[in-house]
């Protein structure tokens, strides 16, 4: 409907975001205190408060492409302070998962993310995908033989730059399009609700990235809220680790393709030093998270929660386990653990837009455009 | 009576260290009457010694210690007058010695010397003798003939539930309903608000079960098609004329003449015998209200459960709205009636009404509801979202409200509702209701979603509000001079009731209760817990007036305003201000006293200019007595009189409000003297005159608030002061008396910190005039 004050409650919305975690969305009865209790929402039309009315409304157009939602680090002060047991921090969570599904393309790949049934799948069709295309073009083998154990004669790292920058390159154009919409959406809705009259400039919100890395880097807004501030330890191990692994990712394959430097390298190599480092980061940092959600019993923890957690667990720990069996001599366990660690990185990357991981690319690009604005 | 008097002075609670009790004991003694001191008086041997008195024929006691609001069942002797003198609160407690330190020997010696708490002792033991001498015991009025049967108005869940309540305490009830059958508007629901625990979902109705309990009942007598012709007499023997509604009979109850009927064409009032005539032809065809119907039924008390009818939203102020323009625009009544007969349908066409807009508040300028709405319009609009939910997988109900009261344990349901997906709540102020081909658009500003809103809906259903019955006629039909209908009820929007924080169920009419939506707003569940509360209501009343004394507030005194009629003019000042219509003049202007229906205020006292009327305990000249015992100090014995101010005080609120003053130990002017009165009502003009003639400098009266949110316990009693003390200004200006020396205090129970300032400052003022040139003559 053209008139922008038409509203038409979205009954199986409020359903959605109540399965995703959101269960307590229709006890909200609008006294504010989330807003006041949130220590980031800004001043000026401060969340949760808003997007609570929202939610019970129904009212789905307006949230997901609502900003705001993503500035929410989900701390849960105000699920703590909220009177009425509302718990306004899963309520958001719930529909930024909703949101994610949204501006996914295809859906069906979302839905399947998101679908605990589904999950065998998840976990075979890349296995299927590295077997066929491995055994197409030679680069895979059952049988690797003995002596040094290296993980390239199971999984030759060509295999691995043939499957993953072309899969990578599709997430990026399909993820691309939804961020599109995204951007698109969360501007026209600030517009709407009067917080911006700029018009939408892509170097404007990229300028806008540039300004809030620190922030992301240091973890600033994690460190203003005080009910779960023993998140913000375990997410930084996670993210610090992560980027540690990606850098030693990029310099094997740089070393390989131009010195012809191969893999493993030796335990004094500093770039393995940084490799172990990340890895037991990513695994520490893994096992505290977990155990916070299974200690938070007032939270609500869904399947994708999980399906998140458990991932990246799984990658660390398949990382670190395939390193121990090659250094001790464990051919069959090391070259298994490897190909689960394939597994998982194929997770990792392909799911990206539809998973929970998604989240550090709305968020950023949320925050980059709430800097734009000057929200 | 032969009165033996004789007074006791306690000297504990500090009594005794802040006042030379000998020289107190003197005053007593001057007038030959024992007087016996005790440090401990209301202890069992303090007791004992005035006991022991009592059995030696002793029967007028004066017992100078506290307030006679602590220990007055220590001090309650059978057959006995008893006065109580404060010299605790109203003496050492606000004159403390750290300001009026204690005499010198070489002060006692000195005759121009004055203490002013010992000066203040003496002045309040013999106001205490001279009221002693001057009241009796009363002896108790019984009624001639008497009923305990309750009459029961309105046989809808209120009505039969009072019903039912008095039936199990004991006592027979007739129910009267002018419908012809009995449920009212609590037969016509699909379903209740919540009534039981734990408070969530909606319940099936209860009034079936109740009809057939009533019905089963053999106490229990019901009349459907009735009405009520007139109730005439008081509590304990009212008779009472029914008829069939739109029915003509004799017995049908006169009314006043309305103010424009009294005056001729030039706006001068007729006189007695014209006025009589005029009258007579407005009420042609009915008997006066003093002809009692022999045919008439005896009751000992009634309970009003009128209920209440849905209020009409008509008129303008709705447009916005949709009323008149749309037939799917209609009311919660409307809305009920549809759900009970099946599913949830448009009026305009019968098609399935699945978006259905709850509007709570009509108000553009501001924030109020409906007229007449409340906690219940609150509670209906859920229900009947509920009803929708119930109905329609996919419907949804939108509720806007500027207020949703959901008191006590009902949160429970509102947190309910609110947790169903296709029931959306918002406050919000509706700008319009219009057309939108066959459904309607319904547009709000200011909602909790930030802006202007606008939603699609089938039918907009408005939260009306419950007008009483009492709105439309007087349903009691009362032969009182005063009229068929409760007095001054407008400030109450015209439901039926007196005082309603203080005195629940009380109308302005004693031995007749009101219950139900008849009384305020309400719902079923409140109506039966409102019936109950009735219903004990009228049998206390029963039972009180079966005892020969009063029902409230005064419960229990045993004095009722006694006549001389010898001297009465037929002014008919009494009978127009008694607050409760207790007095019914005749044809020549006599009153005609109704003391069961009295409340002891004095009211009628204080109107009396003949002052020909008083009570046993407490009359014009036991006041005026007490006033004119007090010590002025004269210009002859001083060179310096201390002036003296007189306060009549309120018992009601003003005297606990002044005790608690003194427990907090706050200081009062020592030249004040307080003299409790039943009510500013009761205070007579004379008393006044009294007071100055002797001196007195400056009067205050201190009572209750009045105006719309007034807090006196008869109703009328400051008002009236008001008016009367206005006038007696005119007077004495005309005595060359300043007017600023009478005035008058109102102050709520809880304002004692008020207290010291405002007597204090009036004090200050009087002494700013100057001292009573009568002083001394």
């Amino acid at each position: 409907m053209s008139d922008k004050y038409f509203i038409e409650p979205d009954i199986n919305f409020i359903n959605e975001v109540k399965k995703l975690g959101g269960d307590s969305l229709k006890k909200c009865f609008q006294c504010a205190t989330c807003s006041v209790a949130c220590p980031i929402a800004p001043d000026n039309k401060p969340f949760p408060r808003k997007e609570m009315i929202a939610a019970s409304w129904g009212l789905k157009d307006r949230l997901i492409s609502n900003a705001d939602i993503w500035l929410c680090h989900q701390c849960g002060d105000c699920s703590t302070l909220c009177p009425r047991g509302a718990k306004p921090g899963d309520v958001l969570g719930a529909i930024r998962s909703y949101a994610i599904s949204e501006y996914a393309t295809p859906k069906s790949f979302a839905k399947m993310v998101n679908d605990p049934g589904k999950l065998p799948l998840l976990l075979i069709i890349p296995a299927i995908i590295f077997i066929v295309i491995g055994m197409i073009t030679g680069q895979f083998s059952f049988s690797p033989g003995a002596g040094e154990i290296v993980q390239a004669k199971i999984f030759t790292p060509l295999l691995v730059q043939i499957i993953f920058p072309i899969l990578t390159l599709i997430v990026i154009a399909s993820f691309g399009m939804g961020l599109k919409r995204f951007l698109n959406d969360i501007h026209q809705n600030a517009i709407n609700s009067g917080l911006t009259d700029k018009r939408l400039d892509i170097g404007g919100v990229i300028s806008g990235l540039f300004k809030i890395l620190p922030t992301i880097l240091k973890h600033d807004k994690f460190s203003e809220c005080s009910e779960n501030k023993d998140r913000m330890t375990a997410h930084l191990l996670v993210f610090y680790s992560f980027i540690g692994l990606l850098i030693v990712t990029a310099i094997f394959f740089i070393v390989l393709d131009f010195f012809h430097i191969p893999g493993p390298y030796s335990q004094s190599n500093p770039v393995k030093w940084l490799a172990n480092i990340s890895g037991v980061a990513l695994i520490m940092g893994s096992i505290m998270m977990i155990k916070n959600r299974l200690g938070k019993t007032d939270q609500t923890t869904s399947y994708k929660d999980w399906y998140l957690l458990y991932l990246v667990f799984g990658l660390g720990f398949t990382g670190m386990l395939t390193e121990i069996a090659r250094l001790i001599g464990l051919s069959g366990t090391c070259y298994i653990s490897y190909f689960i660690h394939l597994i998982l990185v194929f997770n990792l990357i392909v799911f990206l837009p539809y998973s929970k991981m998604a989240h550090f690319v709305y968020r950023t690009l949320a925050m980059a455009h709430a800097e734009y604005i000057k929200r | 009576m032969d009165k033996k008097y004789s007074v006791y002075i306690c000297t504990g609670c500090g009594i005794g260290d802040n006042l030379d009790i000998k020289q107190l004991c003197e005053v007593p003694e001057e007038e030959g009457m024992t007087v016996k001191t005790h440090p401990f008086l209301c202890s069992k041997k303090g007791v004992s010694l005035i006991k022991e008195d009592i059995a030696n024929g002793t029967n007028a006691i004066s017992i100078a210690g506290c307030s006679r609001r602590v220990n007055y069942d220590v001090f309650q002797f059978e057959n006995c007058i008893v006065d109580r003198v404060p010299l605790r609160e109203q003496v050492v407690w606000i004159m403390s010695r750290d300001k009026y330190p204690m005499p010198t020997d070489e002060q006692k010696d000195d005759d121009e010397f004055i203490d002013p708490p010992q000066f203040a002792a003496a002045d309040y033991l013999k106001m205490s003798i001279i009221k002693l001498q001057k009241i009796t015991i009363p002896e108790p009025y019984k009624t001639d003939t008497f009923s305990k049967k309750i009459l029961v108005i309105g046989g809808g869940i209120t009505g039969i539930s009072t019903a039912l309540d008095a039936a199990k305490a004991g006592y027979k009830v007739t129910i009267v309903e002018k419908q012809d059958t009995l449920g009212g508007y609590a037969a016509c629901l699909r379903k209740q608000i919540p009534y039981q625990d734990p408070y969530e979902d909606l319940c099936p109705p209860i009034i079936a079960d109740k009809i057939k309990e009533a019905e089963a009942n053999g106490s229990i007598e019901i009349k459907t098609g009735t009405v009520i012709a007139r109730i005439a007499g008081q509590p304990g023997e009212f008779t009472v004329t029914f008829k069939k509604p739109d029915e003509k009979i004799e017995f049908d109850v006169p009314y006043p003449l309305p103010d424009e009927m009294k005056v001729d064409e030039n706006g001068k009032e007729y006189d007695v015998d014209k006025l009589a005539e005029i009258y007579a032809e407005y009420n042609k065809g009915k008997k006066d209200i003093l002809t009692l119907d022999p045919n008439g039924e005896l009751f000992g008390a009634v309970v009003l459960a009128a209920g209440w009818r849905p209020a009409k939203l008509e008129g303008e102020k709705y447009n916005h709205l949709g009323v008149g323009s749309s037939s799917d625009v209609i009311t919660n009544v409307q809305f009920e009636k549809i759900a009970s007969k099946g599913k949830i349908v448009r009026p305009s066409d019968g098609k399935e009404a699945k978006s259905v807009v709850f509007i709570q508040s009509p108000e553009q300028e501001d924030d109020a509801d409906f007229e007449y709405a409340g906690a219940i319009t609150s509670l209906v609009a859920l229900k009947q979202a509920k009803y929708l939910r119930e109905d329609y997988g996919d419907g949804k109900a939108y509720i806007f409200y500027q207020h949703m009261r959901t008191p006590g344990l009902s949160e429970n349901f509102y947190k309910n509702i609110q947790n169903d997906v296709g029931i959306f709540l918002t406050k919000g102020k509706i700008s319009s209701v219009t057309a939108n081909g066959n459904g309607l658009i319904v547009e709000a500003d200011n909602t909790l979603l930030g802006e202007k809103i606008k939603v699609k809906a089938d039918m907009v259903v408005l939260g009306a509000g419950m007008v009483p019955a009492t709105y439309d006629e007087p349903v009691v039909n009362l032969a009182y001079r005063q009229g068929p209908k409760f007095r001054d009820n407008e400030i109450f929007d015209e439901y039926a009731d007196s005082n309603f924080i203080c005195f629940p169920y009380e109308t302005q009419r004693t031995g007749i209760y009101a219950a139900g939506g008849v009384r305020r707003s309400m719902n079923i569940e409140e109506s039966m817990e409102d019936a109950a509360g009735a219903a004990l209501k009228a049998i206390q009343c029963i039972e009180s007036v079966n005892r020969g004394t009063s029902v409230h507030p005064r419960s229990g005194d045993m004095t009722f305003p006694d006549f001389f009629f010898q001297r009465c003019t037929q002014c008919k000042r009494c009978t127009e201000e008694c607050p409760f219509g207790a007095l019914d003049d005749d044809e020549k202007g006599t009153p005609r006293p109704n003391p069961a229906r009295c409340r002891r205020c004095g009211t009628c006292m204080g109107a009396c200019p003949e002052r020909i009327i008083g009570f046993a305990d407490y009359s014009i000249d036991s006041i005026g007595s007490m006033v004119k015992s007090i010590t002025v100090p004269s210009p002859d014995d001083y060179d310096e009189p201390p002036l003296r101010i007189l306060g009549l005080v309120c018992e009601n609120d003003a005297i606990p409000a002044l005790d608690i003053a003194a427990l907090n130990k706050l200081n009062i002017s020592p030249l004040v003297r307080f003299i409790p009165v039943r009510c500013l009502g009761s205070v007579n003009t004379i008393w006044i005159k009294d007071a100055l003639s002797i001196g007195i400098d400056g009067v205050f009266l201190l009572g209750c608030k009045h105006g719309d949110d007034y807090q006196c316990h008869f109703v009328k009693g400051s008002e009236l002061a008001g008016i009367r003390m206005k006038k007696i200004g005119e007077a004495l200006t005309s005595l060359a008396l300043e007017p600023e020396r009478v005035t008058q205090f109102e102050i709520a129970i809880d304002e004692y910190n008020k207290l010291p300032d405002i007597i204090n400052s009036f004090v200050e003022e009087i002494e700013e005039i100057g001292e009573n040139p009568f002083k001394g003559f």
